[in-house]
């Protein structure tokens, strides 16, 4: 096994087999490899049931591979931590706190002091377009402004890797697209290695300096890898956006 | 945002619609006009029941009852004022509920966050559970006497089985995907606990303490019933006992008042702990 230290990111030939009610055994991913190179914005596009959720989870460290391995930094991942930043599609907000408190929930678990997590908590409220809203409650929000919450939260702890698992999937159309432009937007403002999973296409071309194909239904595995050389900020009726669109719309099942 | 503006402005369009010009059929479907008719016509089937004595004199009218109730602000029955009666029921009621709570609502927090004490408390308490509380009404005279311990434990019982029913669905409910966040935040287990589990299940074990209150109220009724030298149960039985349905009556709807403020007064606390909760679930 080589480890490329160019990377930040490696997948290496991972299977995830579920068991259910102890004999069912549910095949999600097969062989999967993967690498995301440093400040990377990496896009995993995969239709329903291609097992691309849990490939997430697996480098978050949520759950652990049947085989392979993901290095994060040429260190083998071995549980959850704050050097990844998630952002979950159904937000996960805690209800009982208010933005401020859900932002600043991060640094404080690390024991940073009250002023000092406040003054970070801020600065991320105030990147993801928030500022007016720090004392409301997840209840008084809109889903785009939600899921703002869970960027900043997950930004908030100085992470190496960005993982996004569909965060725009509940949005209405219109939100999505500014949402995406927003996305793009912070993470010029403060790059990270990313890895963003979604079933759209153009919101991969969208975002993605490189698109990850994955072939459904279960279990999920590698199809197809886009390098996408537009650029930013990109406009979705662009020549080269609708070409690409094309090409990977013929190449995935996406359409049905 | 802007879906909160929308529905206001749906409301008011409502609004507009219903003012109508006057016309039968709709004032005889009007919401207000049929609460009238079915609050008269329950009034006026006890006052005719008590008029034409298909009862004998076993019912008042409820006149004689708001009077009878007025009377009881003044008069003592067993040399106690309708004051203390309200007293003692609501002081044996707060006994048997803090009791019952301090204990189940732990125990049921701690078999749902650890398998070997559920393994071991869930046996028993589902074999105690179907069991209803007033069974054991003859335990608790043969044990304790006809004194407060006796009603204390009556109201125990009936109220624990809510209280841990309710903390422990409260943990073993919450969104497993909660607890992640804390993990990917860098938290560990106790964490999680205290930043997820107990918040997340705050909502559920207060809806359990309120129906444990309520079905205090109904311990505290039955207990006083069977024996007592004071409370309102006590009242309803002196009223039976003189043949007085007017006192059995202003009994039976001054435990209803207390009863109906206490739980008030758990939902006002539920409120101000817990503000994130939308308040679209009244009633």
């Amino acid at each position: 096994m080589e480890t490329n230290h160019q990377h930040k990111i490696v997948c290496w030939n991972i299977t995830k087999i579920f068991i259910q009610k102890g004999t069912q055994r549910v095949h999600v991913l097969d062989d999967i490899s993967l690498d995301v190179k440093n400040n990377e914005f990496v896009v995993i596009l995969g239709p329903g049931q291609s097992g691309k959720s849990t490939l997430l989870r697996i480098i978050a460290g949520l759950e652990t591979p049947t085989t392979g391995k993901v290095l994060l930094d040429g260190k083998e991942v071995a549980g959850p931590g704050p050097d990844r930043g998630l952002v979950f599609q159904s937000y996960m907000l805690f209800p009982w706190k208010t933005v401020m408190g859900n932002v600043e929930l991060g640094p404080k678990l690390r024991g940073v002091p009250k002023r000092e997590r406040r003054e970070i908590a801020s600065y991320y409220i105030n990147l993801v377009g928030l500022q007016a809203f720090e004392n409301h409650y997840p209840h008084q929000l809109s889903g785009g402004m939600k899921q703002r919450v869970g960027i900043a939260r997950a930004y908030v702890n100085n992470p190496e890797v960005m993982l996004l698992d569909e965060p725009f999937g509940q949005l209405d159309a219109q939100t999505r697209y500014f949402m995406e432009k927003e996305t793009a937007r912070i993470w010029e403002t403060e790059k990270r290695t990313v890895l963003f999973v979604t079933n759209n296409i153009e919101e991969a071309i969208y975002l993605g300096d490189r698109i990850i194909s994955l072939k459904g239904k279960l279990p999920g595995h590698m199809h197809k890898t886009y390098e996408v050389n537009l650029p930013r900020p990109r406009e979705h009726t662009e020549m080269k956006f609708l070409e690409l669109r094309h090409e990977i719309t013929e190449a995935s099942e996406l359409t049905l | 945002m802007t879906t909160a503006t929308t529905t206001i402005a749906d409301e008011i369009k409502l609004e507009v619609k219903e003012r109508r010009p006057f016309s039968l059929a709709a004032f005889l479907k009007n919401r207000w006009f049929l609460y009238t008719v079915s609050l008269s016509a329950f009034f006026g089937i006890w006052t005719f029941v008590d008029y034409t004595k298909v009862l004998g004199n076993g019912i008042a009218a409820p006149n004689a009852v708001v009077v009878q109730i007025f009377r009881l602000l003044t008069d003592t029955i067993a040399g106690k004022t309708i004051f203390g009666h309200i007293w003692a029921s609501t002081h044996r009621v707060l006994i048997g509920f803090s009791i019952a709570a301090s204990i189940a609502v732990p125990l049921g927090i701690l078999m749902a966050l650890n398998r070997y004490i559920n393994a071991i408390v869930k046996p028993v308490f589902d074999l105690l559970k179907p069991m209803p509380p007033f069974a054991w009404i003859s335990c608790a005279i043969l044990w304790f006497g006809i004194g407060e311990p006796s009603k204390v434990f009556i109201i125990v019982v009936g109220t624990f089985v809510p209280c841990l029913l309710n903390s422990y669905m409260g943990i073993r409910l919450i969104e497993p995907q909660l607890y992640d966040v804390i993990r990917m935040l860098g938290g560990n287990r106790k964490d999680e606990i205290l930043q997820v589990g107990f918040p997340a299940a705050f909502p559920a074990i207060f809806a359990g303490l309120q129906i444990s209150l309520s079905i205090a109220w109904t311990c505290v009724l039955s207990a006083e019933l069977v024996s007592a030298r004071s409370g309102l149960g006590f009242v309803i039985i002196v009223g039976m006992q003189l043949s007085k349905p007017a006192l059995v009556l202003a009994g039976m709807v001054v435990l209803a008042f207390v009863a109906w403020a206490t739980t008030l007064l758990v939902t006002y606390l539920e409120k101000y702990l817990c503000p994130w909760k939308r308040e679209a679930v009244a009633l």
